[in-house]
């Protein structure tokens, strides 16, 4: 196991995955989100740095991201308990929903109580997105403000644009601490 | 067509993707045009539910699954769903062995801030659809100052907002 993390069981790691898998609407982008909050900023289970490591092989794993960043995410925290939890929690509850609406998608998405439930997840899931950014940024605005933009808004911009994939960006990013390492670094 | 042949042609299509619906023109071209077990208004439905429901968006091959095996098949998706997510272990191994050395620290300072780019630029296209009206931005805002000012877990805030949308229906102005 890479890390130790005495206080943290496989019930409370699975307890996180599980209500994030099952209520976090708006894709892998706003579950990692999610996530982000629960295991960096809330419990402290995760580092930053752990978390940019998992976010970034997550990235270069084919398939779908969120369920590779939460096997990378298992498996820092609790080795391979960990990772074939997080895999199973994340997806098995959206995976039970989906199915469920499949067999009714008529019904499912034509109610407009069901829509307007959705609808109203879905715009506080922006507001989960835009809270993980500001909880990753404020640290390396406070410390190191010139760094934090020198990467953080060529990459906004290639990324929105669709000048560079994430792949792309994240590799720059990569290419740029390298080659121009903080002040931790030097 | 057996469960185990379309858990392989859906593992394929998630195999040569990285992201959530760029698995999409591979499903349709085997699955539609190739073996046409599966209709495009079947597909444009599993890929609307998928958004519609939690989880990654990717997970519209689960409803193409079962559209076209029941629920074998969307358990059958769901495999080929979580398959390549086992890479990542050997790949956070690699990485998590350097993580001590000052430059690798540095470039994975640097992985966080870019994450942090990616995330909201994800979250562009995703708030232009869904945040098209007041009441929506406004609940939008609520969450992020909820979540960026207390430490609330995001599920209270999910719920919260649902629980909005519900009552909204109820007062006959669905969100």
């Amino acid at each position: 196991m890479p890390a130790e993390h005495r206080k943290l069981s496989v019930a409370a790691l699975a307890r996180v995955f599980l209500r994030n898998g099952a209520f976090t609407f708006g894709g892998g982008d706003a579950t990692t989100a999610s996530l982000q909050r629960e295991l960096v900023a809330n419990r402290g289970w995760l580092s930053e740095q752990q978390f940019g490591a998992c976010y970034a092989v997550s990235r270069v794993t084919p398939g779908t991201n969120l369920l590779a960043f939460c096997t990378a995410a298992g498996w820092t925290l609790l080795g391979w308990r960990g990772a074939l939890w997080g895999l199973l929690l994340a997806s098995i509850p959206g995976a039970a929903v989906l199915m469920l609406m499949t067999g009714v998608y008529r019904t499912a998405l034509g109610n407009p109580w069901f829509a307007s439930a959705i609808h109203a997840a879905l715009a506080a899931a922006v507001g989960v997105m835009l809270a993980a950014v500001w909880t990753l940024l404020r640290v390396p605005l406070r410390r190191t403000p010139a760094r934090a933009a020198i990467v953080t808004l060529p990459a906004l911009l290639l990324s929105v644009y669709g000048w560079a994939s994430p792949l792309e960006v994240l590799a720059l990013a990569a290419g740029f601490g390298l080659l121009a390492p903080g002040r931790d670094a030097a | 067509m057996s469960l185990g042949l379309l858990y392989l042609l859906l593992l394929k299509a998630t195999l040569i993707s990285f992201s959530g619906l760029a698995s999409l023109p591979v499903v349709r071209d085997e699955l539609v045009l190739q073996y046409g077990v599966l209709s495009d208004a079947q597909l444009n439905a599993a890929v609307a539910l998928a958004r519609a429901a939690p989880g990654p968006f990717g997970g519209y091959v689960i409803s193409v699954g079962y559209f076209v095996g029941g629920v074998g098949g969307g358990i059958a998706g769901w495999l080929a769903l979580i398959t390549p997510a086992l890479l990542a272990v050997p790949l956070v191994h690699y990485v998590a062995r350097r993580a001590a050395h000052p430059r690798a620290r540095s470039v994975v300072d640097a992985i966080v801030m870019a994450s942090a780019a990616l995330i909201l630029a994800a979250t562009v296209p995703i708030a232009t659809q869904a945040l098209g009206s007041a009441a929506l931005i406004v609940i939008a805002g609520m969450s992020a100052l909820a979540l960026a000012a207390t430490t609330l877990d995001t599920v209270w805030v999910m719920a919260a907002a649902a629980a909005a949308g519900l009552l909204a229906a109820w007062f006959g102005t669905p969100l």
